[in-house]
């Protein structure tokens, strides 16, 4: 029942987008997966002798346990550290010096490594992905070495930063659930904490071929290419699938608030935060465009309102944080010096309680529509955005043909939908409130003191 | 507002790896070849694909790179007004005068442009450099044509209202105190004065007191004298053949006139001859962020790709010596990276990365050596041809998209260099050699003049002492 319901609206989708859709042809890839259950996406595209390879794995901070916080990332490190036919650092120094550029990245969800190279160095990336998936070198020194990289990753990224701690105090507010309380990037305690067999664990629990997607998109021939993943990939044996993480959230009484003094910080900085489904759920996705008309850009409403009417702002910002899980809408407000967080929070407020109130116009949903319609091409231009994109949806939502489906389904978002996602979230008691300050001003010399 | 001046601050994105290791056969710290890795020896031959050129009415020059893969359309266009063209002692007013062109023309509003904008799914932008402001349209193929009538009714008919500069000029001020938060803001304004403090190159943002000051007539000035057509060079790539961006973009900007205006001419620089250690104290800081600098080389130098050669050895990302070293062998930081400014404009190499407290002084130690060791010691081979391929292999990854192939054309014409410049390219990459190498290291990587900012906790000001003179600037 409920794939013909996806079904319909797929199709539905795709007769939309003849008239008003997306205007360019479905993107053809295939899809197949190997015996040892790695799933393998292959893009053909030849307009420029290169290509991209991405490979998520389904591993997050999500998955990490009490104690262990930073751990997939401080993994994902681990991972360029060698294996047993690769050196430590010649993963890197091989590509680079190839012409190549490559990277790896972790979140909640997931964990991606990527490649991008000249089309006649295909073997190179996907012996090395393989290699390190077979037999990755696990040592008391690269955790070492690697923890310290990551330390100063943290460092560099959230304590040296104003507003670094922000983030961590307002995912403690959000969620209750432990998966997604904690941060991607994880305390300093937890990351000394790590210890070698918990890097061989998680290495067998969390990278095997099953657990895995590989994509790959460029100047290739399909069929050639899933042989060499075949002969490369294939030896390397299945594990027993992860347990599934329990995302679920207990239900929250009421609005919580925080505050912070951040002595980094030189402005007031207000976040508001709306506690919404998963990033697949349709009401989601009609706050996904939603967010742009109340804060994408200078003809938004929060902009209009907040920084050109009122001037109670000099920025402001409105996004969906989308995940497998629990997700947000979050908006965001840097203050002019001399206005106060409750001026912000007042006309956010208001305009929060229009969208439940009054259907967003037919004008600013047509201009989400073109926004949409105009952010294809980045992803087809680019071999890396489109296997990176592939192998995602694939490895979360077990959808690889979200490329071609999800700007459809956005651009069929009515103004009804839009009313009924923001009545049944945007409400006061489902939200997080959260103020950074700066550090109050020196105190004037006293009196005593001027003379 | 520092994005004029670009010091190479590790782009620290990077999750990379290199094991320290000690003595192996091939000469690499920190990598451990075991070259069981198939690898292709072939570099592949590509040739960028070739940009057609057409003089449009207005005198400029519009280089067109046409790709009908999607449906867009991106248009570039500079225009002489940047920022070394501020009156004396008002920096900001071409930033300015760039911001409030988009506020406000005789039939709309700030509130319309915006809308109209946004309805077509379109980006008008301009960005305000040193000598030049860039405009940057990009836009559906559908809309093009509306587009191109909004950017000519902004270039023609701005009305720069008063009441949008006076919140512009708040803005700024509480922006300016925010970003005073950023480490990297901080190094920025004080680089830029230890480099070019002689001249208008030291600005890189508005000051409290240049916005207070700023009036409406000052931006109207600006704008009359240097938002005309003034032979400056125009690109235009994507879903549109030559005669058509060509007719469309005379047809758009018919009515907009004016100009010539002489350029801007600065001289390069030499390097300053002193070293210098600025020091800010940023309390708080969990890191010292580290900037080591001087003059070098401009983007006409006969030495040019030997830097670039250069460079990738010592600092262009993560195959590169510091990050091998300075990250993976010792763990001082997340990221490190070098970088050749080299314009018109600018003409300074610089190093930069942030290092946690405790480490600043070997961390500065530690990159002082490898700026020695280049300087003394030639380039092993196998490092120097790693590097090369590392260049004329990566030159395919920039043919995906059709505005990187224009960049690259643009590059070529901006700076008058020969038309065959990209063909010939990966044979003069290859024909660098570790003597020549050496030679412009001698010669661009300083050491003894070196100038160094450090960003950091108060605590480290007088460890600081023992890598030079330390001068505390303040920063405006």
């Amino acid at each position: 029942m409920k794939r013909n319901v996806a079904f319909f609206l797929a199709f539905a989708g795709l007769l939309l987008a003849q008239q008003t859709g997306s205007r360019m042809p479905p993107l053809k890839f295939t899809d197949t997966t190997l015996d040892n259950g790695l799933r393998v996406i292959i893009l053909e595209d030849h307009f420029a002798p290169l290509y991209a390879l991405a490979i998520c794995y389904k591993v997050g901070s999500r998955d990490e346990r009490q104690g262990r916080t930073g751990f997939a990332h401080l993994f994902e490190h681990m991972m360029f550290k060698g294996s047993e036919n690769v050196g430590a650092g010649e993963h890197f120094y091989d590509i680079f010096t190839k012409g190549g550029g490559a990277n790896g990245n972790t979140n909640t969800d997931r964990t991606m490594y990527y490649e991008v190279l000249p089309k006649n160095q295909l073997d190179l990336g996907l012996y090395l992905e393989a290699d390190r998936m077979r037999s990755l070198a696990i040592t008391k020194e690269n955790l070492d070495n690697q923890r310290q990289a990551v330390k100063e990753e943290r460092r560099q990224g959230i304590d040296n930063q104003p507003y670094g701690p922000t983030s961590e105090k307002v995912d403690g507010l959000i969620y209750d659930n432990f998966a997604y309380q904690h941060s991607v990037i994880g305390s300093m305690a937890d990351l000394d904490a790590a210890t070698v067999e918990d890097v061989q664990q998680f290495f067998k629990t969390y990278y095997a071929p099953n657990n895995a997607v590989l994509a790959l998109a460029g100047d290739v021939d399909a069929k050639d290419t899933l042989a060499r993943v075949k002969k490369y990939f294939g030896g390397i044996p299945r594990q027993p699938a992860p347990k599934p993480v329990d995302l679920t959230e207990p239900e929250k009484p009421g609005e919580r608030r925080g505050r912070l003094e951040d002595r980094l910080a030189r402005v007031t900085r207000v976040e508001i935060d709306y506690r919404v489904p998963e990033i697949t759920n349709p009401q989601t996705r009609a706050l996904i465009v939603a967010a742009p008309i109340l804060g994408g850009g200078e003809s938004s409403r929060l902009y209009q309102k907040l920084v050109k009417e009122k001037e109670t702002a000099i920025q402001v910002a409105c996004i969906v944080d989308g995940r497998d899980g629990p997700s947000t809408l979050r908006i965001v407000a840097y203050l002019r010096p001399g206005k106060t967080s409750q001026e912000a929070e007042g006309v956010i407020s208001e305009e929060i309680a229009k969208l439940n109130a009054e259907p967003v116009s037919e004008k600013e949903l047509e201009r989400v529509r073109t926004t949409i319609r105009r952010g294809i091409p980045a992803v087809r231009e680019s071999m890396l955005n489109s296997a990176t994109a592939l192998a995602e949806d694939a490895a979360l939502y077990n959808d690889p043909n979200r490329i071609n489906l999800e700007p459809d389904q956005r651009i069929a978002v009515t103004a009804a939908d839009i009313q009924k996602a923001a009545q049944a979230w945007l409400r006061t008691p489902n939200r997080v409130v959260m103020i950074t300050d700066p550090p109050p001003p020196p105190p004037m010399p006293s009196r005593k003191q001027q003379d | 507002m520092i994005r004029r001046f670009a010091i190479s601050l590790a782009a620290a994105t990077l999750a990379f790896a290199q094991m320290p290791q000690p003595q192996l056969t091939q000469s690499l710290a920190g990598v451990v070849k075991l070259n069981r890795a198939p690898v292709s020896s072939e570099v592949l031959k590509v040739k960028l694909p070739r940009a057609v050129e057409r003089k449009l009415a207005n005198g400029a020059r519009l280089v067109i790179v046409e790709s009908h893969r999607v449906p867009t359309i991106t248009f570039r266009m500079s225009l002489p007004g940047g920022s070394l063209r501020d009156p004396a002692g008002m920096p900001g007013v071409a930033d300015a005068t760039a911001t409030l062109i988009r506020m406000g023309t005789k039939t709309r509003s700030s509130k319309d442009i915006a809308e109209t904008l946004a309805d077509l799914g379109a980006q008008v932008v301009f960005i305000p450099g040193q000598g030049e402001t860039g405009i940057s349209v990009t836009a559906l193929t559908e809309n093009f044509d509306a587009t191109l009538a909004v950017l000519a009714d902004l270039l023609i008919n701005p009305t720069f209202p008063q009441a949008e500069l006076d919140q512009w000029k708040a803005r700024q001020i509480a922006t300016l105190e925010a970003a005073k938060s950023q480490p990297t803001f901080l190094a920025t304004d004080v680089l830029s004065k230890a480099l070019y403090g002689a001249d208008a190159r030291q600005f890189t943002h508005p000051t409290r007191d240049s916005l207070n000051r700023m009036t409406r007539e000052m931006i109207v000035e600006h704008y009359q004298k240097y938002y005309v057509p003034s032979g400056e060079l125009a690109g235009i790539a994507g879903d549109i053949s030559p005669d058509e961006a060509a007719a469309k973009l005379n047809k758009a900007l018919a009515a907009w006139k004016g100009g010539p205006v002489e350029h801007v001419s600065l001289p390069n620089l030499p390097p300053v001859a002193e070293k210098k250690v600025y020091f800010i104290a940023r309390p708080g800081s969990a890191q010292t962020l580290l900037v080591l600098a001087n003059h070098a080389i401009d983007r006409n130098s006969p030495d040019y790709l030997d830097c670039q050669v250069l460079n990738r050895i010592l600092g262009g990302g993560p195959s590169s010596r510091l990050f091998r070293v300075v990250r993976e062998e010792r763990g001082y930081t997340y990221g490190i990276s070098s970088n050749f400014s080299a314009s018109h404009y600018l003409n300074h190499f610089s190093i930069g990365t942030s290092v946690r407290t405790e480490v600043t002084g070997p961390a500065l130690t530690e990159i002082l050596k490898q700026l020695a060791d280049i300087r003394d010691r030639a380039v092993p081979a196998d490092e120097l041809a790693d590097a090369k391929s590392s260049i004329v292999a990566g030159f395919v990854l920039g043919l995906e998209g059709s505005a990187n192939v224009l960049a690259r054309w643009l590059e070529q014409r901006e700076y008058g260099l020969p038309e065959d410049y990209w063909d010939t390219y990966p044979q003069r990459v290859m024909a660098v050699t570790a003597e020549s190498i050496q030679k412009a290291a001698k010669k661009y990587v300083p050491l003894d003049d070196v100038q160094i900012v450090a960003v950091g906790d108060p605590g480290i000001g007088e460890l600081l002492k023992k890598f030079g003179p330390v001068e505390v600037p303040k920063v405006e």
